[in-house]
C-alpha cells in the first residue's frame, strides 16, 4: 500500500554501514524498500588488464590481492588454472596443504563476517568476542606463513612453504578452543530473542529465486539449495576427505547466519582429518616460464560462494585473457531481489548477509596505479556526487 | 521604635549569607558543578563496564583506569571546528544542544541528591519531571529536523515515534510509588520510603522493571538506541552537530544518566539516606552506581529492535504491565 | 567421462551444424563452440532440457578481429559446459540471455561495459562499473586500448 511520495534514499558509497564504498539507490515508501538500483565499481582497479600484462609468476601476487579477506580462494584457484594449462599437478602433500589454508580462511572469513553481522544489528558484544576468538586463527596464520593476511602459500606447481610437524599440535590446540566457542555462538544466535527478531524472517530469498537468479555459496545453500564445488567439482584434496555439505531452509539472514557457523565447525573437521592424513612428500614441482597455448575453467568454493577463474594462454609468459567472477558479483541479482519489500533498518543486515566483498568483486579495467592522482581524482568526484 | 542601622544590617548580612548559600548550593554542591562531576564518573563507569562485558579494557590512560577520559573528551569537542550545514535552520539549530543540556540538568534539582530534601521541592514536582521528560523527547526531534540532513531527519522522527512507545508506561511508574507515599513530590516519596522503613522496589517490582526497562529507551541505550542506530543512519539526529554542540549533546546525555538513575534511587531505592555514618550523598551514590551498573548490563547483552518492533512491544507488553502495576496498588498490595 | 560425451552428443544433435567444436579436456570441463544465430537456442536447450540451470558468468575477450563471447554453465554445480560464440568487432550485437537465466542480468552488463558488445533485449545496460565520466565507446578491455592510451583519454576528461 503507498502512503504518500517515495523517498529516494542513497546507502553509499561512504557509509557506516558500509566497509567497502558501493552505491544503492533505494526507493523507500515509508519505511518499506520499493526499488533497489546497485551501481558498482567504486573499487575498480584494473585488475584483469594488469593480468595481461604480467607474467604468470608475477602474477600470483597479483591474484592474492584481489581481496584481503579471501585472498587465498583467488590464489588457489589461479595456480590451479594455471598448473591445468600445462598438463602439471601439485604433489600430494601439496593439496592436502592448499585445503588446511583454505579451510583455515574460511574459518577467519566466517568468523569476521559473524562479528560484523552482529555489528549491524547493534549487538556490539557478540562482535567483540567473535572478534577476540578469531585471533586464534590469525595467530595460527602467522606462525605458518607470517603474514595475518595474504599468506602467499600457493605457487604455480604446489605450495611454497611446508606446515612443519612441530606446529600441528599448535594448530589441533587452536581448533579445539575454536569448536567449544563457535557451538556457544550457534547457540547464542538459535536462542537470543533480540538476534532473532532482526534476523528470523528478513531477507526471504526463496530456492526458486535463488537458483535462477544464479546466487552462490552460504546465500545458496541457507535456501536449502545443496551446491558446494569442493564436492560437485572437487580441487585439491576435498575428493578425498569426507565432510557434510551446510544447508538450511529457512532462506532468511539468521538461515545465513546458521549456514555459516555450522561450515566453520565443519572446515574445523576437514583441517583435523587434513592434518592427520596428510602425505608425506613433496610440496612443489618445478614449471617452466612460458604456457603452451590454451583455455582452461578453474572453480574454487571461496567463503563467499563459488569463484570462477577463465584463463587463454597464447604460448608466451604472459596471460592473453585472464577472466574473474567472483562470488559476490554473483549475489547481487538475488541481494536486490531480498532488498524488495524490506524494512530499511533491515537493509544492512540483508546486504551484509550475502558477505559482500566488494574489493573482490570491482576489479575490472580501470586504470591501475593507486598513486597516481587519477585515483585520488576519482575519489573526489564520488564524494562531490554524494553530496548533491 | 523601627530598626536601628545595627539590626538592620544584621538582617542584610543574614539574607545575603543565605542568598550566598543558596546561589553556592545551585552551582556547586549539590547542584550543577556536583551533577557534572557526576555526569563525567557514570560515563566512565558505563563505558568501563561495556568494556570488561565485551573482553575489553575502555577508558585506560586518562587519569587512574582512565576516570577523566569523559572529561578529556568533552575539553577535545570544546576546542573542535563547529560546523553548521548551510540548510540548517540556525536558530533552532543552535538551541538544540542548549536545551539538551539544560534540561536534565534543571529536573535533577528537583530530584534529592544530598538529603532527604532536593533544592527545589514543590508538590507536584513529579509532574514536573513528567513535564521535562516530554521537553527533552521534543528537543531531539527539533535537533533532528533542524539539521535538514536525510539521516538526522530519519532519527529526530524515530526518537518521536519512541517517544509514543514509552510515555505513558514510564510515566504509570513513576506514578505508582506516589501513590504509596500519598504525595506528588519526589521528596515526599524519599520521605516516605525512609520513614516507613520500606522501599518501592520491593512493594512495586512490576513498576520497577517497567521503569527500568521504559529508562533505557528514554536515554536511547539499546536495545532501544533505534534514534542513532550508527550502521543505518550514521548519527541519527546527532549526525550534523560538531564541535561545541556535539559537547553539550554529550553532556546532556549523561546528565540524563544521571536523572535516570537519580529517578530510579529516590522513587523505587529510597534515595539518599544517613546509614550510620555514612553521609546521605554518599550512599545516594552508591544506590545509583548500582543502577547505572544495571543499564550498562543491559545495554551489553542486547542488540537493537526496529522502530516498529519497539513501539509494539511497548504497546503490547509494558503498558498492559503498569497497568496492572497500578491496579494492584489499588487494591492494596504494594501500599 | 560419460556425462560429459553424453551432454556433448545431445548438443550436437540438437544444433546440427551450428557446432564447430567439441572439446572435453578433463572431467567436468566441456568446451564446445557455436554459431552466433544459435547461441539462444542452446542456452535454452542446456537450461531447460539438459538441466544446466547456473550461469557461473560471461566472459568476453578481444581475439583482434572479432570478440569472443563465452558463457559458462554449470549442470548441479559440477560439470562446467564453457559455450563459445564471436560476434565481429564492428557490430558486436547478439541477443540476451536474461529471459532465459534471470541471473545474466549483472554479467551483461559487464561485458556491455569493458567491450562494447550490445545485448538486444537487455532491460538496463546502464554502466555497471565504469565511471559516468569515463569518454564514450573506449572500451577498456580491448586489445587496441593498452594502459597508456587509456591514461591519456582519460586525462583529457579530468578537467
Amino acid at each position: 500500500m503507498r502512503y504518500g511520495s517515495i523517498i529516494k534514499v542513497p546507502f553509499g558509497p561512504q557509509h557506516p554501514a558500509l566497509k567497502e564504498p558501493e552505491n544503492f539507490m533505494f526507493e523507500i515508501d515509508g519505511e518499506i524498500v520499493v526499488g533497489v538500483h546497485p551501481r558498482i565499481g567504486y573499487n575498480h582497479r584494473g585488475i584483469e588488464k594488469a593480468f595481461e600484462r604480467r607474467t604468470y609468476l608475477q602474477n600470483i601476487y597479483l591474484a592474492e590481492r584481489i581481496c584481503g579477506i579471501c585472498s587465498d580462494a583467488h590464489t588457489t584457484c589461479y595456480t590451479q588454472a594455471i598448473e591445468n594449462l600445462l598438463g602439471v599437478e601439485a604433489p600430494p602433500r601439496a593439496r592436502y596443504i592448499r585445503v588446511i589454508i583454505a579451510e583455515l580462511e574460511r574459518i577467519h572469513s566466517h568468523g569476521l563476517w559473524v562479528g560484523i553481522a552482529a555489528h549491524e544489528i547493534g549487538f556490539d558484544t557478540l562482535f567483540m568476542y567473535v572478534w577476540r576468538d578469531r585471533e586464534v586463527v590469525m595467530d595460527l596464520f602467522e606462525t605458518l606463513s607470517g603474514n595475518r593476511v595474504h599468506y602467499a602459500m600457493n605457487t604455480i606447481g604446489g605450495v611454497r612453504r611446508d606446515i612443519p610437524a612441530d606446529t600441528v599440535p599448535k594448530i589441533k590446540h587452536g581448533m579445539d578452543f575454536l569448536e567449544k566457542r563457535l557451538k556457544y555462538y550457534l547457540n547464542v544466535v538459535q536462542n537470543e530473542q533480540t538476534i532473532l527478531k532482526r534476523t528470523s524472517g528478513v531477507g526471504i530469498l526463496k530456492p526458486k529465486d535463488a537458483v535462477e537468479l544464479c546466487a552462490v555459496g552460504p546465500t545458496l545453500r541457507a535456501s536449502g539449495v545443496k551446491n558446494d564445488v569442493r564436492v560437485d567439482d572437487p580441487y585439491a584434496a576435498y575428493d578425498e576427505i569426507p565432510f557434510n555439505v551446510v544447508t538450511h531452509d529457512g532462506c532468511d539472514v539468521l538461515s545465513r547466519i546458521i549456514v555459516r557457523c555450522e561450515e566453520m565447525l565443519e572446515s574445523i573437521n576437514i583441517i583435523r582429518y587434513a592434518l592427520d592424513n596428510m602425505p608425506e612428500g613433496m610440496i612443489r614441482v618445478r614449471v617452466p616460464m612460458a604456457v603452451p597455448p590454451g583455455e582452461t575453467v578453474s572453480r574454487v568454493e571461496a567463503p563467499r560462494g563459488e569463484l570462477i577463474h577463465y584463463a587463454k594462454s597464447n604460448g608466451t609468459t604472459k596471460p592473453e585473457r585472464y577472466k574473474v567472477r567472483s562470488p559476490t558479483l554473483g549475489n547481487i541479482p538475488a541481494l536486490c531481489k531480498m532488498l524488495m519489500g524490506a524494512h530499511v533498518a533491515d537493509i544492512p543486515i540483508v546486504l551484509a548477509g550475502i558477505d559482500p566483498c566488494f574489493a573482490c568483486m570491482d576489479r575490472m579495467t580501470f586504470i591501475d596505479d593507486k598513486t597516481n592522482k587519477k585515483w585520488v581524482w576519482t575519489m573526489q568526484q564520488l564524494r562531490r556526487k554524494t553530496r548533491k | 521604635m523601627g530598626l536601628d542601622h545595627a539590626t538592620i544590617k544584621e538582617k542584610d548580612k543574614k539574607m545575603t549569607t543565605e542568598t550566598f548559600l543558596i546561589i553556592l548550593q545551585i552551582l556547586v554542591f549539590p547542584g550543577a558543578f556536583f551533577l557534572f562531576a557526576l555526569a563525567f564518573l557514570y560515563e566512565w563507569v558505563d563505558r568501563k563496564i561495556l568494556a570488561r562485558i565485551q573482553s575489553r579494557y575502555g577508558p585506560l590512560y586518562t587519569g587512574p583506569s582512565g576516570i577523566l577520559q569523559p572529561l578529556a573528551d568533552f575539553l577535545k569537542l570544546l576546542s573542535k571546528e563547529d560546523i553548521v550545514p548551510m540548510a540548517a535552520d540556525k536558530i533552532l539549530f543552535t538551541l538544540a544542544p542548549v536545551f539538551y543540556a539544560v534540561l536534565p540538568l534543571t529536573t535533577l534539582f528537583i530530584v534529592p541528591v544530598a538529603s532527604q530534601k532536593s533544592l527545589v521541592m514543590f508538590e507536584g514536582d513529579l509532574i514536573f519531571v513528567m513535564f521535562t521528560s516530554a521537553l527533552m523527547i521534543l528537543t531531539v526531534f527539533i535537533a533532528g529536523y533542524s539539521s535538514t540532513s536525510r539521516f538526522s531527519l530519519i532519527g529526530g522522527v524515530r526518537a518521536a515515534l519512541q517517544m509514543i512507545g514509552f510515555e505513558i508506561p514510564i510515566s504509570l511508574a513513576m506514578i505508582g510509588p506516589a501513590i504509596a507515599a500519598g504525595s506528588l513530590s519526589i521528596s515526599n516519596i524519599v520521605q516516605w520510603q525512609q520513614t516507613s522503613l520500606q522501599w518501592t522496589v520491593w512493594l512495586q517490582p512490576i513498576g520497577f522493571a517497567v521503569f527500568v526497562v521504559c529508562s533505557l529507551a528514554e536515554m536511547e541505550f539499546v536495545p532501544f538506541d533505534i534514534p542513532e542506530a550508527e550502521t543505518e543512519i550514521v548519527a541519527g539526529w546527532r549526525t550534523e552537530f560538531s564541535g561545541r554542540k556535539l559537547a553539550l549533546l554529550r553532556l546532556g546525555r549523561d546528565l540524563e544518566l544521571v536523572l535516570a538513575s537519580a529517578l530510579l534511587t529516590s522513587l523505587y531505592l529510597a534515595g539518599p539516606q544517613q546509614v550510620w555514618l555514612i553521609p546521605p550523598v554518599v550512599t545516594f551514590m552508591i544506590k545509583t552506581a548500582f543502577v547505572v551498573l544495571m543499564f550498562s548490563l543491559l545495554r551489553a547483552i542486547f542488540a537493537r529492535f526496529r522502530i516498529d518492533q519497539m513501539v509494539s512491544g511497548m504497546w503490547k507488553y509494558l503498558v498492559p504491565l503498569a497497568i496492572l502495576q497500578v491496579i494492584l496498588i489499588q487494591l492494596g498490595i504494594g501500599r | 567421462m560419460e556425462k560429459e560425451n553424453e551432454i556433448a552428443e545431445k548438443l550436437k544433435k540438437h544444433l546440427k551444424n551450428n557446432v564447430f567444436e567439441v572439446k572435453i579436456p578433463r572431467e567436468r570441463r566441456i568446451f564446445v563452440k557455436i554459431g552466433k544465430t544459435a547461441l539462444k537456442d542452446a542456452v535454452k536447450y542446456l537450461v531447460h532440457e539438459l538441466g544446466f540451470t547456473h550461469l557461473s558468468t560471461i566472459t568476453g575477450a578481444d581475439t583482434s578481429e572479432e570478440i569472443e563471447l563465452i558463457y559458462h554453465l554449470a549442470y548441479k554445480g559440477s560439470i562446467e559446459l564453457s559455450l563459445k560464440t564471436t560476434v565481429p568487432k564492428e557490430k558486436p550485437v547478439v541477443p540476451t540471455i536474461t529471459d532465459i537465466i534471470p541471473g545474466a542480468v549483472l554479467y551483461e552488463r559487464e561485458v556491455h561495459d569493458l567491450l562494447g558488445v550490445a545485448f538486444e533485449g537487455h532491460p538496463d545496460l546502464s554502466p555497471l562499473v565504469l565511471p559516468e565520466e569515463w569518454p564514450e565507446r573506449v572500451y577498456p578491455l580491448r586489445k587496441e586500448y593498452t594502459l597508456e592510451k587509456l591514461r591519456k583519454l582519460t586525462e583529457s576528461t579530468e578537467s
